[in-house]
């Protein structure tokens, strides 16, 4: 039994590689198929066998007190499962954004199985399999490929979004959703017609996506979902519907600023005009009677 | 004895120098006959309008020889070595002392203006984004200037009518005393005070200035101040550290103040070591060296210490410094060997660049001199100043059209949005809307694409005219920082331009690291500082990598900057007319000697034999504490209980001693006999006449000595050379030129 196994634990990685390769997000909503049946769809759709036969060779020849337990295989399997499915949620999100408010659940998944393969609680038959899927080897895969993920997780910021648990959205979130469809909604209703219409009629509804934006951003509580929309949103209002506050008061401001600037010039000239010039009083220091040689010193005084 | 009991001789001369006030010094005593006499041959002095070429009698040397007297043998034989031993750890006490109260001061600076700074700039910007949407920007600008001259206005009022000493960046007045000029008041409890409320209204007020140069005068006057155990001005005395109170051991504390304020203000506490050895260099050793660093090091922990707690995160000492450059990250600022000559031609520049904003500077000072001399034109000219700086600030913000987007972690802490588009925000506002030290930080670190040219350009071009009219208005402020912001802002324009022509410059040329450089040279091109400055960059960057570039970009500024004109220091020093004392005598200076230096005659107080044989030297201050403590001869013989006068009672009176006009001398007193025998220095140097001018110099600037006489070959005096008498010769453009004195 051990080395099928193997091979399914090796034919499984293969697989999960070429998952992450292609990237092409295959229907694979590899949930609750049982491990075996997986492993064997997988080698014969996949035909990695060669490799796979290598390595089968190879391993075998271990003995029995070196192989992982079946506990732990198992554990590793439902990983697999749920890294794949995960993964295959977030491609499709890149773009919009959208990787915290769809693929939280699956994250969630994820990080319960890690956890429980990262614990330090013995399985059946007395096996930690923290030891042996985590750190026995160089690659120490399972442990990069959570990692990984992990980071991307926090680079989002999905956590603010997300209630304790990866139970739902939080209602931050959601209100600033609705917020935000509203706003979108309007700009929709206008966007056929004139620019200006756009500009006036949909002003309330982005000054409070705004307001609460900023609240967000000043409270921290935002992930990289809502940034997204609302640079998104905030490129259609300004670029697109030109939106932003034009430049018309340039005649005030250079008006004031001349007459700013015309102050010191005034300053200077009536200080220069009016002002006693100080004058230094000379004093002519007693020396020892005169020497051909001062003469040498080049006399400047005015 | 006969010969050395004099007769106080009490004409009517002590009169009249009371008339003209204590700014009268009796120069070697023989100012007072001259000038009495001048008066009546030729009538009213000679006025002249104020020029570079002056030496005013306002400024005194130090006393930096020990006065061996017999009252200072006999103390010195009195003190056990305990004693000794205890005054060399009070030395070390007071340094610590030093550190901590110049670091606290940092401190309390860096607070307050963060806060207010952030107060006005958060009033501003509301505003700003207020009628950015209903109109009337104009208001916006009139609010922003109103509430910049009202900083500067309290600023520049505090520093006119109070203490005058106080304006500027007290670097040049720091130098000079370390070099052994006595500037009046330049170590005052007041001035201290002033000094500090100046600098954070002119920073708060937006004008182009820095905090750091205040701050090596703030760390001198704690120096002074807590070395002496008393406060003169406070009216109290701790009667500690009595041993202190003389110009010798205090002029050694100062220079731990100023290393002391240097290292809290850039993080570098080497970099204040070597500030203090290379403007106080000829008064050296070992011991004081490790004291000073000592000092230093103190200052910057302290600072460290206590904003880690301000910024929540005690414990944390790893940002030192008033300003911090940041740090400066291994991999993107690697510089390669074909950098070099690009680093140099930018030290050329900065060279130019600062020659420039020196002549610049140099002529407005002369005006100022001439022209806005009253308090009140002073703090007009403040507040202009700082109404005009908003003025332009917001115009080239308003006038913008660089906009980039917001970045993800804040690095500007007001952005500005005005007509950009939402998410964006105006990137002239980033170097205009914010303290300098915040522009400089972001210059060096933002990423590249941050500012386009244009942008750095414009800024380039109104920040040097902005900074070069700032500096020397009468407010406290620093030069440092506006020179470092000039040039980060064109060695940036630099690098990205350098990006552009070149095919690969893309990859090496990070503008950062040509901020970093430009900084260096204008920097370098304006104070002409040398060795402190690589080590106070290097120690402010936190990156000795570069350490070989910076020290080649400030040795090309200071190079091309001294082949036009000198450092924006010594030009102020020469325009207040001190006689400032250099490395060396003029050159061609050879043929003068001591006989024409000196002055002559010399009031000597004998009764008995004309002239005198050289018996001793006494100095004004002392003769005025013997009189105050009426110390003559027939009192002493008739009241044989009279306490005999110790160094102390000198050590008291110093170093404000009473003018003389304010001591009372009766009519039978003046009839009375002083026996100076106890109190006048019996061994004082002197020089034949025939001692050529760079040899008396040579002896005068490496011992510090205040006089030094000159004797005939029986040893009679005939004249004096004192600090004035050298300082008047320096090598203009014609060969060898003299100043004249002048009252001021």
């Amino acid at each position: 039994m051990s080395p099928y196994r193997h091979s399914s634990f090796w034919g499984f990685i293969v697989f999960n590689i070429c998952v992450l390769v292609s990237g092409d997000g295959a229907n694979l909503t590899a949930s609750e198929v049982p491990p075996l049946s997986s492993v064997v769809v997988s080698s014969a759709v996949f035909k990695p066998g060669l490799g796979s036969v290598l390595s089968l060779n190879l391993l075998s020849s271990f003995p029995e007190d070196l192989e992982i337990s079946d506990y732990c295989s198992e554990l590793l399997h439902i990983f697999g499962q749920r890294y794949v499915a995960y993964v295959n949620c977030l491609v499709p999100a890149a773009r919009p954004v959208k990787v915290c408010q769809n693929c939280f659940s699956s994250y969630g998944s994820l990080t319960e199985i890690f956890s429980n393969i990262s614990s330090d609680q013995v399985g059946p038959g007395n096996v930690s399999c923290r030891d042996s899927l985590l750190r026995s080897d160089r690659l120490m895969l399972v442990y990069e490929l959570y990692e990984n993920l992990k980071v991307l997780w926090e680079k989002s910021d999905c956590h603010n979004c997300i209630t304790k648990g990866f139970q739902n959205l939080t209602s931050d979130t959601l209100h600033f959703m609705t917020t935000l469809n509203q706003t979108l909604t309007c700009f929709e209703q206008y966007q056929q017609k004139n620019k200006t219409e756009l500009c006036t009629n949909c002003k309330t509804d982005y000054k409070n996506l705004n307001v609460l934006y900023g609240g967000m951003e000043k409270n921290k509580t935002m992930c990289i979902d809502i940034e997204d929309a609302m640079n998104m949103t905030r490129r259609l209002w300004s670029k697109n519907f030109n939106c932003s506050f034009p430049r018309e008061e340039t005649v005030p401001v250079i008006a004031v600023s001349s007459f700013m600037l015309f102050l010191p010039i005034i300053f200077y000239l009536s200080s220069f005009l009016h002002s006693e010039q100080k004058k230094r009083k000379l004093i002519h220091p007693n020396r020892a009677k005169s020497y051909s040689s001062l003469m040498n010193i080049q006399d400047n005084r005015s | 004895m006969a010969n050395i009991t004099k007769k106080v001789s009490w004409s009517s001369r002590a009169d009249e120098s009371g008339a003209t006030g204590e700014g009268t010094p009796l120069l070697n005593g023989s100012e007072q006959p001259r000038h009495s006499r001048q008066d009546s041959l030729r009538g009213r002095p000679k006025e002249i309008p104020h020029n570079e070429k002056l030496l005013s009698l306002k400024y005194e040397s130090l006393d930096y020889d020990n006065i061996e007297n017999q009252l200072f043998l006999e103390e010195e034989r009195r003190m056990s070595h305990m004693g000794f031993r205890c005054l060399e750890i009070s030395r070390w006490v007071v340094c610590g002392l030093i550190g901590f109260l110049t670091g606290l001061i940092a401190c309390f600076i860096d607070i307050v203006v963060e806060e207010l700074a952030g107060i006005k700039y958060q009033v501003v910007k509301e505003n700003i984004e207020k009628f950015t949407e209903v109109g009337g920007l104009s208001i916006s600008l009139i609010l922003w200037a109103v509430f910049n001259s009202a900083f500067v206005m309290v600023g520049a009022i505090i520093v006119a009518y109070f203490e005058p000493i106080a304006a500027g960046s007290g670097i040049p007045q720091i130098k000079c005393y370390l070099n052994g000029v006595k500037i009046p008041r330049v170590v005052r409890l007041k001035t201290l005070v002033v000094k500090v409320g100046g600098v954070i209204c002119s920073v708060v007020g937006g004008l182009a200035v820095g905090k750091e140069g205040p701050m090596i005068h703030s760390g001198a006057v704690v120096a002074a101040g807590v070395s002496q155990g008393r406060s003169t001005s406070l009216k109290r005395d701790f009667k500690i550290f009595e041993y202190f109170r003389r110009d010798t051991e205090k002029r050694d504390f100062v220079s731990a103040g100023a290393a002391a304020g240097v290292s809290a203000a850039f993080g570098a506490p080497v970099g204040g070591v070597l500030f203090s050895l290379e403007e106080g260099a000829s008064f050296w050793n070992q011991m004081l060296t490790w004291r000073i660093f000592f000092a230093s090091m103190i200052s910057t922990f302290t600072l460290n210490f206590f904003l880690s707690i301000y910024h929540n995160k005690p414990g944390d000492l790893s940002n030192p410094g008033l300003i911090n450059f940041g740090r400066f990250e291994t991999e993107s600022v690697a510089y390669n060997l074909y950098e070099i000559p690009l680093f140099i031609a930018m030290g050329a520049i900065g060279g130019l660049l600062g020659a420039l904003f020196n002549v610049l500077n140099y002529w407005l000072t002369i005006f100022r001199i001439r022209y806005v001399h009253r308090p009140c034109l002073q703090v007009m000219e403040a507040m202009l100043v700082a109404a005009v700086t908003a003025t332009v600030s917001f115009t080239m913000i308003y006038f913008s059209n660089d906009c980039q987007p917001l970045g993800p972690d804040h690095t500007e802490e007001y952005p500005l949005q005005l007509f950009c588009a939402d998410g964006e925000y105006n990137s002239m506002a980033t170097a205009f809307f914010n303290t300098p030290e915040r522009s400089v930080r972001s210059l060096f670190h933002n990423q590249p694409g941050t500012y386009n040219p244009l942008t750095l350009g414009l800024f380039t071009l109104t920040y040097f005219f902005l900074a070069c009219w700032t500096y020397g208005l009468a407010v406290s402020a620093g030069v440092f920082i506006p020179s470092l912001l000039i040039g980060a802002a064109w060695g940036r324009l630099f690098g990205i331009l350098l990006a552009s022509i070149t095919t690969t410059g893309s990859t090496w040329a990070v503008p950062g690291k040509y901020a970093l450089m430009g900084a260096a040279a204008q920097l370098g091109g304006i104070v002409r500082m040398t060795l402190s400055l690589t080590v106070i960059m290097v120690e402010a960057t936190g990156n000795i990598t570069y350490g070989l570039p910076i020290m080649l970009v400030l040795m090309t500024s200071k190079i091309v900057g001294d082949y036009f004109v000198e450092g924006l220091y010594d030009i102020h020093i020469k325009l207040q007319s001190v006689p400032f004392l250099h490395w060396e005598a003029p050159a061609t200076s050879h043929w003068l000697t001591a006989r024409e230096v000196m002055s002559s005659p010399v009031t000597c107080l004998n009764r008995i034999e004309k002239p005198a044989k050289l018996c001793g030297l006494i100095l004004r201050s002392q003769l005025i504490v013997l009189l105050k403590h009426k110390v003559f001869v027939e009192l002493a013989r008739s009241r044989l209980t009279h306490r005999k006068l110790q160094l102390k009672d000198f050590r008291d009176a110093y170093p404000r001693f009473p003018p003389i006009q304010s001591i009372h001398v009766s009519q039978d007193e003046r009839e009375c006999m002083m026996d100076l025998m106890e109190f006048m220095n019996a061994t004082p140097y002197t020089v034949p006449q025939e001692t050529s001018l760079p040899r008396v110099f040579k002896l005068f600037r490496a011992l510090g000595l205040r006089h030094l006489v000159v004797v005939d070959d029986e040893n009679r005096v005939v004249g004096l050379v004192t600090r004035k008498d050298l300082a008047r010769y320096h090598l203009g453009k014609h060969g060898l030129e003299e100043l004249q004195l002048a009252q001021t």
